[in-house]
């Protein structure tokens, strides 16, 4: 229970952060050091438990069930020192904050850090690999936002950091499912304890990699070391946490944690200890190369990282303790190095070597827990870097492989240590060396100084005390190796080999240390030709130019590039068909007749006129054609409800095309010879296969069952004797409701374009004239023929289209057949008006759209009486005597139809015919009047347009 | 067969307009497209019945497939309710119905 | 719960929308019926994810007609979830319609309402044709929105979104003839199995599966959405980020588990396609310069996650594909409200044009990043628990290529959410920007984005934190729903039982 309510409590801390912040400012860390000391007491509790009784302490709790997530919590040895690290540490640095900071705001300072020491502490205890990785996402995130809340200059150093740190996490990810999938569960100790790992090497190999990835990304391991240096950006502080004691571990405490499993697999051990100790090789050089303190410290974290990557990769009992204890040496002094840079760069102003100097004569104290600490990096006695430091050479001493291995680790491991000697005298003397020129700097406050000297000083007590240690490394031994060690740490245990290796670095270490100048000419230049942070930038810009480039392949507006495509699909499709072929049925009886060829020429002369037209009225009077060929052909199938519909609509159809062709250019847009062939094809294409899927899949078997029942029941069910009509009004008035609602919103949406967007001026009447002499013309005198037919003629229309609504359900006829009817009456009526200024009927479209679709949705509501939507009801109306009309609301329905559609017709035939055309962005109907007085509109030739200036319409886009 | 025909053709002759420049012929090709598919809709019921599916009016046994008739007429208004909105497209805005991009 | 009310969802917009179109005054009253619309839609959704609780299936004949002849309605589990997750969205982007403006055309409203109740229909019919009506219901209004709302170049963006639409559906109205030519039926019950026994109807319905995978915005057909979604207003982009494309890659999972029975012959296709879909879609989204068009380059991405679920046919595949499917739809809706939020304050959607508003607008800035952390698959997000459960589907069906470019494409999919981040979120802010802003609206001198403008971001990106936190619940459903999918009898059942 006590690890749940710490985390808990951690996550609390986080939340109270911001609110401590606004009553305390930057003081706001004492309380939360002192949490995180009373957090670090509780599970203190229990340590002894854990060390001297080899006891783990575990909770469990279900997360997804559903896919065998828990949250499973269990402390061991290994977890419990990273414990020490993120509480210890982490109240450290809470209290430096209080001090080290300005006065004022740190609100998101302290929740991000309180969150990340909740995350870290989070991830050394989760026992689930799911929720492992998500700790371990989560101590990304706060870094990422620690770093880029440092200002401008931090925030590239911040993405970069988070991508390639983030990359890390994924590979952890894959290491995470793979494990799953092939283990079949998701809790950590239980999959470190499967047998797979020796009997299946490949998969051992598989999650190594991806373990070793995520690591060295996070542990800024050779070839992604580069991103410590660039993290330096953050605050101090954040440094001297996330970037040298707690985040940048977490790559060490996965490959510790993973050991069991893994130890004895060779590419471990070969890829662990050679770019463990090439890191450390390189890093120190990067360090003796730098100025910038916080740069230096940051290169020697790198090189530290390093060893431990080694020695845990050596896989030995005595390897891992040696991991343990300078992971814990090194958390102390290094934390202790960036406070005293920090404190440095705040009294200085200045963290560069070159300019630094002398500062031992004004600030002893600080210089005083520098060198203490830099001893212990340098690993010299008696401090406690000095034991760790010899534990990882008895450790390298062991390098598994052939006999030359160990005393070839051994070496470089030496050399390794020499530069890290010769960098720790670098800081101290650089620093606090040589004459004392700023004579009037003083010591900062001894509070300042407090966490510091804590650690520098615990680094000195351990190194005396270093026994007290046992138990918990000898724990860790045992989580890590699965045998219990027999660690006794002390400065001095007898001449053993590793004695003789710490006194040639120190004497080495001295030499190089005299030899500084010779050592900085020598090391004065690019140690690479390339800069890591170069390389990512390199990588980051090229992706985002292959992007751009991925883009361009789509990058336009005109339809053609787009509307090829599906076709390609479609032929793929095709030809898969025909290649891969499908035994279709024979034709149970022949679907051909005579008749049939005559249309297909009718067709042919009229879609070749289309293709060929260059004039838009040409191409449209030939898709007049087209339409009526297509309605003979519904009437010769026997489908005189869909022949009568298709030829309506193609009136209909001809007519809103002319009010928008007389806004249009006479001709169509020329188009390349190239253009023209490629379309060919296409079309030929998409030709033959309509054909073929046509020809091969329909008409080869008997009616279908449905169609049988329609014929045979559609009386007896609905009263009605036009099947056709019966689906559309009772089996599928469903599809008729949204087919209406479709038309109706067509209405709609034509008007709320044009009020957005206008409509081009009407100004190419004469030329429409000569082709329709109408009112589009609208010359008076060329309109006396249709006018004296179209006034007998329109209301007639609108009479026979309520004839036709009535018998509709009986006969060919019903709500569309019948309103395109009277559309048509409209048409005329508009078409034959004197004027186009006389011509728009004024009716509120709009309302009789609205009301259509009401008007048939609510009659379907009705049916709910008899049981459902669209259920028709029926009632025979006595009318006179015996004689009585059969009622059904189908025909009330059929009257929503109607009066949608004739708005609809009414709509386009007012918003489309009008001349002028003023934006107003609000659609309503009753605010739009044609613009021209009627006496223009008499003007023969009807050029009755104002100056195109004022009828170009405003874009909504500029108004906005 | 001659249904297949009939439909490749306009198809054909629908994707060539609609692939060509300017509003106004890819809204032609698509009158044209919406013809082939509703064709394919009733060629979809039996093509060898070619009665009207009327009763009383006409022998059931030779009758058509009034359910793809019904789809067809569905098809034709939904086809119609488009096109006028896409030559209101055509006609809406500055310049002409061109629909190359503008550089 | 009797299932004759399942028209509901359709019967109620509809009628709304129709009052809306004619009721001018008070536009107070308008909003109401509006949001209020929706939020009946959403409380009826969710009392039919608790009806389809354990695999229950709600059916019913419209008109009673007998089956086979009747269009039936039909929602189980995964219908339902798509039902809530529809209504949830249609409501947060009316309310940021009504914040951003758009509202104040005449026909939003109404659009808005119809388009959802075609959602709602092509969601819960069983009948091929139906289901096209419907998605002709669901796209006119879309037409409209998407040419009467946005910038300079919504025309010519709106000439191609009904042409390639258009054209769409033109070729699934041909494969749905097709069917019925070869089987003699477009119920999607009495196809069941079809698919996979018939050949001639499996062609048929290829040529569906196709019109469907266009209107998916799959690779290579995906260049259309990219074009088209980032010119209209913000509000609308979410609206169909949410809507449209997820209406299309339902009906595929449903269709290919119901007539094709989880064939296992083609799945390779899928796996391969999909993979593509995600790479070109991120490489896409990563080269753009503007937030929306980053983001409709994503969504062509994330279908790619979405359908491989589908791709890998088997209980883990579909229910983390549904899981995505659903994840998917409010984050991104999210995405785009934030970034909206800032473009209709600051007037651009141009990285760098606007800079360093995380101080200034905190609120629209954390839900953005939550949003967006979610997206790429960082816990605690929603996204996360996506992204696990697919990765492991991949891996479990050793689809281990799939899984790497999954994986991969997470990285890049964050990259590119940095990018926006780091050009409008962070560095220096724009002096001139302010002033310009605060002259607009005087005295707003911090922050420009009105609460009303910022909530509906925000609410959804609190939804992705809660679904990955408290992953289990959905995946629960989802799990429900991948079953109602693996096994379709129940689902047959309860259309021609």
């Amino acid at each position: 229970m006590v690890l749940p309510l710490v985390l808990s409590l951690l996550a609390l801390v986080a939340l109270a952060a911001p609110m401590l912040d606004r009553f305390l400012g930057r003081a706001a860390g004492w309380p939360l050091a002192v949490v995180f000391l009373l957090l670090g007491a509780i599970i203190a509790v229990d340590a002894p438990r854990i060390v001297t009784h080899g006891e783990d302490i575990e909770f469990s709790a279900p997360w997804m069930p559903t896919f065998d997530v828990s949250f499973n919590l269990l402390l061991d040895g290994t977890g419990l020192l990273f414990v020490v690290l993120v509480l210890g540490v982490g109240a450290l640095i809470m209290g430096y904050s209080a001090q080290y900071f300005s006065r004022g705001k740190h609100a998101d300072y302290y929740f991000l850090m309180s969150l990340f020491a909740a995350a870290m502490f989070g991830l050394v205890i989760a026992d689930d690999v799911v929720l492992l990785f998500v700790f371990w996402e989560l101590t990304t995130i706060c870094s990422f936002f620690l770093i880029g809340r440092t200002g401008l200059t931090a925030n590239k150093p911040a993405v970069r950091t988070l991508l390639l740190t983030a990359a890390g996490g994924l590979a952890l990810l894959a290491a995470v499912i793979v494990m799953i999938v092939h283990i079949g569960t998701a809790q950590l100790s239980v999959i470190l304890a499967d047998p797979a790992w020796q009997e299946d090497p490949a998969f051992a190999t598989t999650v190594g990699v991806l373990i070793i990835i995520a690591a060295f990304t996070k542990s800024a391991q050779f070839p992604f070391h580069y991103w410590l240096p660039d993290a330096m950006a953050a605050s101090t502080p954040v440094s001297a946490y996330l970037h040298a004691a707690a985040m940048v571990k977490a790559g060490i405490y996965l490959l510790m944690r993973f050991s069991p499993a893994l130890a004895d697999n060779v590419t471990w051990n070969v890829a662990l200890i050679g770019f463990g100790l090439l890191t450390a090789i390189i890093g120190a050089l990067f360090a003796l190369q730098r100025h910038d303190l916080k740069e230096l410290l940051a290169y020697s974290t790198v090189s530290q990282l390093g060893f431990l990557v080694a020695v845990i990769g050596i896989g030995t009992p005595a390897a891992l303790a040696a991991a343990g204890v300078h992971t814990l040496a090194h958390a102390l002094f290094k934390a202790t190095l960036f406070m005293l840079v920090g404190v440095i760069d705040r009294e200085v102003g200045s963290r560069d070597i070159r300019r630094l100097t002398g500062l031992r004569r004004v600030m002893p104290i600080t210089a005083a827990l520098a060198a203490l600490s830099a001893l212990s990096m340098a690993g010299v006695p008696p401090l406690l870097g000095f034991i760790s430091k010899e534990k990882l050479f008895a450790g390298f001493l062991e390098a598994p492989g052939p006999e030359f291995a160990g005393p070839l680790v051994g070496a470089v491991a030496v050399v390794g240590a020499v530069l890290t000697f010769a960098y720790s005298f670098r800081i101290v003397y650089g620093a606090f060396g040589g004459p004392t020129t700023q004579t009037k700097l003083r010591e900062p406050s001894l509070v300042l100084l407090l966490p510091a000297a804590v650690s520098s000083i615990a680094g000195l007590v351990l190194g005396f005390y270093a026994g007290w240690l046992d138990l918990l490394i000898d724990r860790i031994v045992l989580d890590t190796r699965g045998i219990p060690g027999e660690v006794h740490l002390s400065l001095w245990h007898g001449l053993a080999p590793e004695v003789y290796m710490s006194a040639i670095t120190i004497a080495v270490g001295v030499v190089l240390f005299v030899k500084r100048e010779a050592i900085d000419r020598l090391l004065d230049r690019p140690l690479f030709p390339v800069t890591g942070v170069g390389v990512f930038e390199r990588c980051f810009d090229g992706t985002i130019a292959l992007g751009a480039r991925v883009g361009d392949l789509t990058r336009t507006n005109a339809p053609t590039r787009h509307l090829a495509l599906p076709v390609a699909l479609i032929a793929v499709l095709t030809g898969a068909v025909l290649v891969g072929g499908i035994g279709v049925p024979p034709f149970p009886e022949p679907v051909t007749e005579p008749v049939d060829w005559l249309l297909i020429g009718l067709l042919v002369v009229g879609i070749v006129g289309m293709v060929i037209a260059k004039s838009r009225l040409a191409a449209l009077a030939l898709l007049g054609v087209v339409g009526f060929v297509v309605a003979l052909f519904f009437f010769l199938l026997g489908a005189p409800d869909v022949g009568l519909t298709q030829l309506l609509v193609e009136v209909l159809t001809v007519v809103v095309a002319v009010l928008i062709l007389r806004r249009l250019p006479t001709l169509f847009h020329p188009t390349s010879r190239a253009r023209k062939g490629f379309a060919a094809v296409v079309a030929l294409i998409a030709g033959s296969a309509a054909a073929l899927g046509t020809y091969a899949l329909t008409g080869r078997r008997e009616i279908s069952p449905a169609g049988e029942y329609f014929l045979r029941e559609a009386e007896e069910d609905t009263g009605g004797t036009n099947v056709v009509n019966t689906i559309l009004v009772d089996y599928r008035a469903l599809d008729t409701l949204g087919e209406l609602t479709v038309l109706g919103i067509a209405g709609l949406i034509i008007i709320a374009v044009l009020d957005s967007s206008g409509l081009l001026p009407g100004d190419r009447g004469s030329r429409v004239a000569t082709f329709s002499g109408t009112a589009i013309g609208s010359a008076t005198g060329n309109t006396v023929l249709a006018r004296t037919v179209g006034r007998w003629l329109a209301p007639l229309l609108i009479l026979l289209s309520l004839y036709l609504l009535l018998r509709g359900h009986d006969e060919p006829g019903g709500g569309f057949i019948s309103a395109l009817v009277g559309g048509a009456g409209f048409a005329l009526a508009y078409l034959s008006a004197p004027s186009a200024a006389a011509a728009p009927i004024r009716w509120p479209y709009v309302g009789l759209i609205a009301s259509g679709i009401g008007l048939a949705t609510l009659t379907g509501v009705l049916g709910f009486a008899d049981g459902s939507f669209l259920r028709p009801l029926h009632a025979d109306v006595p009318l006179f005597g015996d004689v009585t009309y059969h009622f059904t609301t189908a025909l009330v329905f059929d009257v929503g139809v109607y009066l949608a559609v004739i708005g609809v017709i009414i709509a386009a035939l007012n918003r489309l015919g009008i001349e002028e055309y003023e934006v107003t962005d609000r659609g309503s109907m009753d605010n739009r009047q044609p613009v021209p007085p009627d006496g223009q509109a008499e003007s023969p030739g009807g050029q009755d347009t104002a100056d195109p200036a004022e009828t170009t319409s405003v874009a909504g886009g500029e108004q906005r | 067969m001659t249904l297949a025909l009939f439909i490749g053709v306009l198809v054909a002759g629908g994707v060539y307009l609609v692939l060509q420049r300017g509003m106004v012929r890819i809204t032609f090709g698509f009158v044209l497209l919406s013809h082939g598919a509703n064709l394919m809709l009733i060629s979809a019921g039996v093509a060898a019945r070619r009665d009207e599916p009327l009763v009383h009016l006409s022998d059931l046994a030779d009758a058509a497939d009034a359910l793809p008739q019904a789809f067809a007429l569905t098809a034709i208004v939904i086809a119609f309710s488009i096109t006028i909105y896409m030559l209101a497209l055509a006609g809406a805005g500055k310049g002409d119905d061109d629909t190359e991009d503008r550089t | 719960m009797n299932s004759a009310l399942l028209a509901v969802l359709v019967i109620v917009p509809l009628l709304a929308a129709a009052l809306l179109v004619v009721m001018r005054e008070p536009v107070a009253l308008r909003r109401v019926i509006l949001l209020g619309t929706n939020a009946f839609a959403l409380a009826f959704a969710v009392w039919l994810v608790v009806e389809t609780w354990g695999g229950q299936v709600l059916g019913h004949n419209i008109a009673l007609w007998p089956d086979g002849i009747a269009i039936p309605f039909v929602a189980d589990m995964f219908s339902a979830l798509m039902v809530v997750v529809t209504a949830l969205l249609s409501l947060v982007c009316s309310a940021f319609g009504v914040a951003s403006g758009d509202d104040d055309r005449h026909y939003f409203a109404p659009l808005v309402l119809t388009l959802s109740a075609g959602v709602y229909g092509a969601l819960l019919t069983a009948d091929l044709f139906n289901l096209f009506v419907f998605i002709e219901v669901m796209l006119l209004p879309s037409y409209g929105l998407i040419a009467m709302l946005g910038g300079m170049s919504r025309l010519s963006a709106g000439r191609l979104y009904v042409t390639m639409n258009l054209l769409t559906s033109t070729i699934l109205l041909a494969g749905v003839a097709l069917v019925y030519g070869a089987a003699g039926t477009v119920n999607i019950a009495e196809l069941a199995g079809l698919g996979k026994e018939s050949p001639v109807v499996g062609a048929a319905m290829g040529a569906v599966l196709i019109a469907l995978s266009i209107k998916a915005a799959v690779v290579p057909v995906h260049g259309w959405l990219a074009r088209t979604y980032p010119y209209t207003s913000p509000a609308v982009t979410a609206l169909f980020s949410g809507l449209h494309t997820k209406v299309a890659i339902y009906a595929i999972y449903r269709l290919y588990a119901v007539i094709f029975d989880g064939d296992s012959r083609y799945l390779w296709i899928g796996v391969l396609v999909m993979s593509a879909t995600m790479l070109i879609g991120v490489l896409g989204a990563v080269g753009e310069e503007t937030t929306r068009s980053i983001l409709a380059f994503h969504m062509v991405s994330q279908i790619g996650y979405i359908l491989l679920g589908v791709a890998l046919f088997g209980p883990i595949g579909l229910m983390a594909g549904i899981f995505y499917l659903l994840h998917h739809m409010i984050v991104k809706a999210s995405l785009f409200l934030s970034t909206g939020a800032v473009e209709v304050a600051y007037g651009t959607n141009e990285l760098g044009r606007i800079s360093g508003i995380a101080r200034t607008e905190p609120v629209v800035a954390a839900a953005f990043l939550g949003a967006a952390f979610s997206l790429a698959g960082l816990p605690p997000f929603s996204g996360f628990v996506a992204k696990l459960t697919l990765v492991t589907a991949a891996i479990s069906e050793e689809q281990i290529y799939a899984a790497v470019i999954a994986i991969i494409v997470s990285l890049l999919t964050l990259m590119s959410m940095l990018k926006i981040w780091k050009g409008v979120f962070w560095g220096r802010a724009h002096e001139d920007e302010v002033h310009a802003v605060s002259a607009r609206k005087p005295g707003a001198l911090l922050t420009h984005i009105s609460p009303s403008l910022a909530l509906p971001g925000l609410v959804l990106a609190a939804v992705t934190l809660s679904l990955g936190v408290g992953g289990q619940l959905l995946l629960a459903l989802s799990e429900q729903a991948a079953l109602g999918l693996l096994d379709p009898s129940a689902y047959i059942e309860a259309v021609i039982g």
